[in-house]
């Protein structure tokens, strides 16, 4: 059964302000280090630049702190540099309650002085001007407000819901048109009593339809939390990289639940929300102590002999986690937003662009190539290497 | 007069003979199972109502019900190594007392569900065996015991080493006899604390006990070569293979490594001219024997003789000494003369138990020069030490009330021991009884506490199979259960302190890291001996005297009398693992029968006494059991497998078949499972066997093709006509043809080194979460493996020849089951691939009647959380073993091989997320990954250079009923046998 739907207090304010905020950052952190911007947002997770101490030191002036080399090597691998007794590791090491920085063999040097080069501009491009620290001031207030994709949630939501009340009612009509036509003949105008059954037909018709379809699918499903968990705050507001938390998304079917212990990365320094106060996070301590792990009502279900791998998809197909989980930077409690369906599902298959000439594996496709380079395709969707296929998730 | 078809023996003389009478012969197709109104065809108005009333209120249940809470739990702390969705590997090994294995164990989300061979093995090779494969599915038995027991009912841990190690202290004092008895131990870090132990309590007497010994092997060595020992056989260097009684493919020794070297002799390509031979001399048709170029049923009593005559004619030709013998009728002429021509090169062994038999082998293989070559005496294999006079001293030591203690660790002599009850009867008079079972089994019945062994999947252990060959055990599950080791157990009560897995390492630190010069550190060394799991010491090979010769003497073979031939099967073996409900329904190779055994009866024989499949016979007038007719069984003797008629082994293996330990021949002091003389008479009643094959010829179609060397070599493509025939012939179709860009998935399968060892079934089981359905439904031929392996017999019935072949869906692109799916639920894929959408699928079952390979699967009931088919997947722990990448199929569905698409997919995806192309071989399924001949080759057929084109780039190539135009995308390389033509 469906959990009942909490709606949060809202507040005044639209969530236009907001949405500025959001645009302006995103100006920001565009052109010649837009990568950087993009590794940059894990880092966030504990670090700000000129915002402060979080679980991390705050990086202004980072850079001129401590030589480059020392900040790469520190970057990749911070622990193997404690362990080998470096004065000036050990002390942040020791300075911030020991909390390992997690290592990062995956970045080049290159892609780390870029990110250097990021914070030495106080988090915004070279070159490019805007302010960025201003936004994080107003964003606390935005996000208290219901965002545009919460409010269309909702619209959506209550729109299925008049949809069965109309068919309710003009059930009742068609019920009460056929006795009098048949029985009471109140009505002498019996266009009247047509026009209703047929109008009756046609709405119930349609909410039938809509019933029926919805039948094992949870569109809008939006249940409680055990924690009151806020993708607006920590994706939105903090532009925590959705890959930190769910960081199996690129090696593995399933994008990942994050443990416990992931929370505890920032919420060892943060214990206290602006909006929930103590209490919310207060649960995820209450659960490393008594040392039991924290049950999530999974949100986007798919049924069981569905098999789908969210590292084809993140990984290899380069799908945005909005494609399919909607804008949930935007979203306090998380809601389903696609139907999940195998309509769906295909739609995306036939229109969606492999990423056919850039990875390798495709190399294997010859007579699509050919295609190709004849010019008789312009693109090779994912249907055409077998995306309709029913084993490519069933079996 | 219509025609009539048959498809058994028995069928065809009820037909002959109602023939004969005049009246109709009832229909073959089963009516069991159906209710008597489904038998009429009738259904009154009320049922109508009925049924109609359900549906209706069924749709509006359905229809009303909301979508459930699922929960996604994350760890609270997720160890570095476990990503949720994606597997890890172990390296461990596998040793059940018997049988050795180097495997690699599969976990999804820290939980074993798949065993499979580890390639960096020298013994076992990548191999496994059916058993092994199995193995992972008694991790997860509802048996089980959760946590120790005194006196049967439960206590706690700390209770049992206080009591027990104060017991031992009083038997110390009062200095009575304790006695371990351990099946072989091959892991020298548990003997090395059995020494520890023994030196604390040094009343400690060690026993090591096999149900079924090899031990006149190891006495016959002493005698020859001054050292008791198994030599490490190499029939990969014989040309020459003779085996007398000997099942070195499914059972002897060690399966899985003969069977990787009898394969190396059994590859053939266009235009070779040699292939290795083998000769069988055998009383039961075992799988060995099916796999005999040459084979010779001969009763036990003749072996002696035979093996003497053998002696004699190649004595003579070398001249050497000569001894006398007994006259037997059987031929050995012919296997001279290649024995001697292959001097060096050739191979006999014998797995009979018996002294003279062993000594005459050696003598044989001395003369022929096999020693050091076939025959590697400098490393000898560790496995099957037990000595029955060991065992004998034991029993006749606690009757004589001198045994204070008895320990036992993964035995079990109150249901194997051959005394049972002697053994029974002696054990009340022992004050303390430990046994260290995983399960309450005979024996630990009998005992007063029962401290319960972790599996060996969460055990940490060392094995030396073979001298210098080294592997490790390591857990790859915390313990299921409060269960313990045996070895923590020890050190506990020596008051030691340290964990056996910290005793393990230590012991390794000081005995083998110094033995090699790779690592400097022992941390790496340590680190690569369990990522790798084996490990080859580098020490002085084993030096031996040489050959002194024994007088040779043969036994006088019977004339008259039944001789008894007990045998282990492949699935069952010695009956350890008879709980497992996939080992129960492998079907035997040789005669299909599954979930029993059974009186195995020449088929002259029956002729003459008018025995039936199915009668019940009565042995030495106290055994009942069913006759099954078996081709190739020797005259004058009768086949029974051992390991049956448990009676404390599980909800699966109570009470299957009956026990029959006590025929063991022990006439020689050796137990020998040959030999013994019985008697037999006919009960007047009739007990079913499940059979998956009634129907062993092929109507006269090519199914299996074959043909003999010589043939081969003047013609690659003899045996395989017709497949000439079919490319020269215009196929026409209506469909039109199918093309494929990138992938075209093919299996290549090698008749001529598939062994029918069906370790492919049990392994394509546990990856693709196939159902176990029960002895009932499979007589209903209803069982669901995906792979069969069909057995056809050819020439005589007394001693016939037999292919074994692996049948699974051939993905056929010109597919008839897809034609005729009414909803479209099995189609074809881009790549190949026949696919079936359980989901889709409504069960009309004509894609199952469309097909002519008989593939196609149906679920007749819903075989999870189902009470009546209460196996692994009625049990909350035993459908852990499940494989969460392929759907578990519910009732009313079709279901067939799907080529491992799971695993197509993870390594296709692997590829493209490492952005490269994906390279031949990479993708192997499971049938493939565990056949230990390597008789099974998947790949891309449109690559032109991978392995399974290369495979099928011989005349030897041919498709499954080819004239059908199906094009399936399985291929099969013809049988040749080296056999004069």
């Amino acid at each position: 059964m469906y959990v009942t739907v909490k709606k949060l207090p809202v507040k005044g304010l639209t969530s236009f302000l907001f949405l500025f905020f959001i645009l302006l950052s995103s100006i920001s952190v565009h052109a010649q280090t837009a990568e950087a911007a993009k590794n940059f947002a894990e880092c966030r997770a504990c670090h700000t630049i000129g915002g402060g101490r979080l679980v991390g030191p705050d990086l202004k002036g980072v850079t001129e702190k401590h030589s480059e080399k020392w900040l790469v090597s520190f970057i990749r691998n911070s622990q193997e540099m404690v362990k080998s007794g470096d004065k000036e590791a050990v002390k942040i090491f020791n300075e911030y309650s020991k909390i390992p920085m997690p290592s990062h063999p995956a970045l080049s040097d290159a892609q780390i002085k870029d990110i250097l080069l990021y914070i030495k501009n106080g988090g915004k491009v070279a070159g490019a001007g805007q302010a960025k620290e201003k936004s994080n001031v107003k964003k606390t207030e935005a996000t208290e407000t219901v965002s545009a994709v919460e409010h269309n949630l909702n619209n959506q939501r209550e729109g299925r819901n008049n949809l069965g009340i109309t068919a309710l009612i003009m059930g009742i009509l068609m019920l009460l048109s056929l006795i009098d036509l048949i029985f009471t003949h109140y009505l002498k105008a019996k266009w009247v009593h047509y026009i209703i059954v047929l109008s009756g037909l046609w709405v119930v018709g349609e909410w039938s339809y809509d019933f029926a379809t919805s039948l094992g699918r949870q569109q809008y499903y939006q249940p409680d939390q055990p924690i009151w968990f806020s993708h607006k705050v920590h994706a939105g507001q903090n532009q925590i990289d959705c890959e930190y938390c769910h960081f199996t998304a690129e090696t593995s079917m399933h994008a990942g639940i994050p443990p416990a212990s992931v929370c505890m990365n920032c919420h060892s320094q943060v214990k206290q929300g602006k909006r929930t106060g103590k209490k919310e996070i207060a649960k995820i301590y209450a659960a490393i102590r008594k040392n039991k792990p924290i049950k999530w009502v999974k949100v986007d279900n798919l049924p069981d002999f569905v098999y789908f791998n969210h590292e084809q998809h993140v990984k290899v197909g380069k799908l945005d986690c909005k494609e399919c989980h909607g804008d949930v930077a935007q979203m306090d409690q998380i809601a389903q937003v696609n139907d999940l369906s195998m309509g769906w599902c295909l739609d995306c298959h036939r229109k969606h662009k492999v990423q056919f000439v850039n990875n390798k594996f495709y190399a294997q496709y010859k007579a699509l190539h050919d295609k190709l380079k004849a010019g008789k395709i312009k693109d090779v969707t994912v249907k055409m290497v077998g995306g309709e296929d029913c084993q490519k998730c069933h079996y | 007069m219509e025609k009539k078809y048959w498809q058994s023996f028995e069928n065809y003389k009820k037909i002959r003979k109602e023939q004969a009478s005049g009246n109709e012969a009832a229909p073959e197709f089963s009516v069991e199972g159906l209710d008597e109104s489904e038998l009429k065809g009738k259904s009154s108005r009320r049922d109508f109502l009925k049924m109609m009333g359900f549906s209706v209120s069924a749709v509006a249940l359905v229809s009303s019900c909301q979508m459930p809470v699922r929960k996604a739990i994350p760890l609270l702390n997720r160890p570095q190594e476990l990503v949720p969705g994606v597997a890890n590997y172990y390296a461990s090994t596998f040793f059940d007392g018997n049988e050795y294995c180097s495997i690699l164990v599969k976990t999804r989300e820290s939980r074993p569900i798949k065993i499979e061979g580890n390639e960096l093995s020298p013994i076992s090779q990548r191999a496994t065996t059916a058993k092994v494969q199995a193995s992972v599915l008694n991790l997860y038995d509802d048996a089980r015991l959760k946590g120790p027991l005194k006196g049967g009912n439960k206590t706690s841990w700390k209770t049992i080493d206080q009591e027990i190690a104060a017991k031992l202290n009083e038997l110390k004092t009062s200095n009575k006899e304790v006695i371990l008895m351990t099946s072989t131990l091959i892991s020298p870090s548990t003997r090395k604390l059995i020494g520890d132990f023994a030196n604390m309590y040094p009343a400690l007497k060690w026993v090591q006990y096999d149900p079924v010994s090899m031990s006149a092997i190891r006495k016959a060595n002493e005698l020859n070569f001054g050292k008791a020992l198994i030599p490490f056989y190499h029939f990969e260097h014989a040309e020459v293979m003779v085996g007398f009684n000997a099942d070195f493919l499914g059972t002897w020794l060690m399966p899985t490594t003969f069977s990787k070297q009898f394969s190396k002799g059994r590859k053939i390509k266009d235009g070779q001219k040699t292939m290795s031979r083998l000769y069988q001399f055998e009383t039961n048709m075992s799988l060995t024997g099916s796999n005999a170029d040459y084979r010779y049923p001969i009763k036990p009593s003749e072996e002696s003789a035979v093996l003497l005559k053998l002696y004699n004619v190649l004595a003579e030709k070398v001249g050497a000494t000569t001894y006398p013998g007994s006259t037997v009728n059987t031929d050995v002429n012919q296997v001279a003369k290649d024995l001697l021509k292959a001097k060096g090169r050739s191979l006999v062994v014998s797995g009979t138990n018996d002294l003279n038999i062993q000594l005459i082998v050696n003598a044989i293989n001395s003369l022929l020069g096999n020693y050091g070559k076939s025959i590697d005496l400098s490393r000898p294999v560790n496995l099957k030490q037990g000595l029955e006079k060991e065992m004998m001293a034991a029993l006749s030591d606690i009757e004589a009330g001198k045994v204070g203690g008895m320990l036992f660790y993964n035995v079990n002599p109150a249901y194997d021991c051959v005394h049972v009850d002697r053994f029974v009867k002696a054990m009340e008079k022992v004050p303390l009884k430990v046994s260290f079972a995983e399960t309450i089994d005979e024996t630990a019945a009998l005992c007063d506490y029962v401290c319960p062994d972790n599996n060996y999947l969460e055990s940490w252990n060392d094995a030396e199979p073979v001298k210098d060959y080294f592997s490790i055990t390591q857990p790859v599950i915390r313990p299921v259960f409060n269960t313990r080791q045996f070895q923590d157990n020890l050190l506990i009560w020596m008051n030691n302190g340290v964990s056996f897995a910290d005793y393990l390492e230590n012991y390794w630190k000081t005995t083998y890291f110094p033995k090699q010069k790779k690592y400097e550190s022992f941390d790496k060394f340590w680190f690569t001996c369990k990522q790798e799991g084996v490990f080859q010491s580098e020490t002085d090979p084993e030096k031996l005297t040489s050959f002194k010769g024994q007088n040779l003497k043969a036994e006088k073979p019977l004339k008259n009398g039944l001789e008894l031939a007990l045998y282990e099967k492949i699935s069952m073996g010695n009956g350890k693992f008879a709980n497992n409900p996939w080992l129960q329904e492998l079907p035997d190779p040789v005669s299909t029968a599954t979930w029993d055994n059974y009186i195995c009866v020449p088929p002259l024989y029956a002729d003459k006494e008018g025995l039936k499949q199915e009668d019940v016979l009565k042995i030495n007038g106290k055994i009942e059991l069913p006759v099954l007719i078996q081709p190739g069984q020797a005259e004058g003797t009768v086949g029974i497998a051992i390991g049956y008629g448990r009676t404390e082994a599980g909800k699966v293996g109570n009470g299957v078949g009956k026990n029959v330990y006590e025929l063991i021949n022990t006439v020689t002091g050796f137990k020998n499972l040959l030999g013994t003389s019985v008697k037999i008479e006919k009960t007047s009643k009739t007990y079913p066997l499940a059979l998956t094959q009634t129907h062993h010829v092929m109507e006269g179609r090519p199914i299996v093709r074959e043909t003999v060397l010589g043939s081969f070599i003047k013609n690659s493509a003899s045996g395989n006509e017709e497949h000439e025939e079919f490319l020269k012939n215009e196929n026409f179709s209506l469909y039109p043809e199918p093309k494929f860009d990138a992938f075209q998935w093919g299996l290549s399968i090698d008749l001529n080194s598939c062994t029918g060892c069906s370790n492919c079934l049990i392994s394509c089981q546990a990856e693709n979460n196939v159902a176990v359905v029960g002895k009932e439904q499979v007589k209903l031929g209803r069982i669901m493996h995906w792979i069969r392996v069909d057995r056809y017999y050819s020439e005589i019935a007394e001693n016939p020849e037999v292919f074994h072949m692996p049948v699974m869906c051939q993905q056929c692109d010109n597919a008839p089951c897809e034609n005729v799916c009414p909803v479209a639920a099995t189609t074809h894929s881009d790549e190949g691939l026949n696919q079936m959408a359980y989901n889709r699928c409504i069960g009309t079952r004509y894609c199952m009647n469309n097909c002519p390979y008989k593939v196609r699967r149906f679920n007749w009931y819903e075989y999870v959380n189902n009470n009546s088919f209460d196996y692994n997947m009625n049990s909350e722990l035993g459908k852990m073993v499940l494989n969460p990448d392929v759907t578990v199929r519910q009732r009313g569905v079709v279901e067939k091989c799907t080529f491992c698409v799971q695993r197509i997919q993870e390594k296709k995806l692997a590829a493209k997320s490492e952005n490269r192309e994906l390279r031949d071989g990479e993708i192997k399924t499971a049938c493939q990954q565990s056949c230990p001949t390597d008789a099974i080759q998947f790949g891309n057929l449109l690559d032109k250079e991978s392995r399974v084109s290369k495979s099928n780039e011989t005349k030897r190539m041919y498709h499954l009923l080819e004239s059908l135009h199906t094009l399936p995308s399985t291929s099969y390389l013809t049988k040749v046998r080296n056999k004069e033509a």
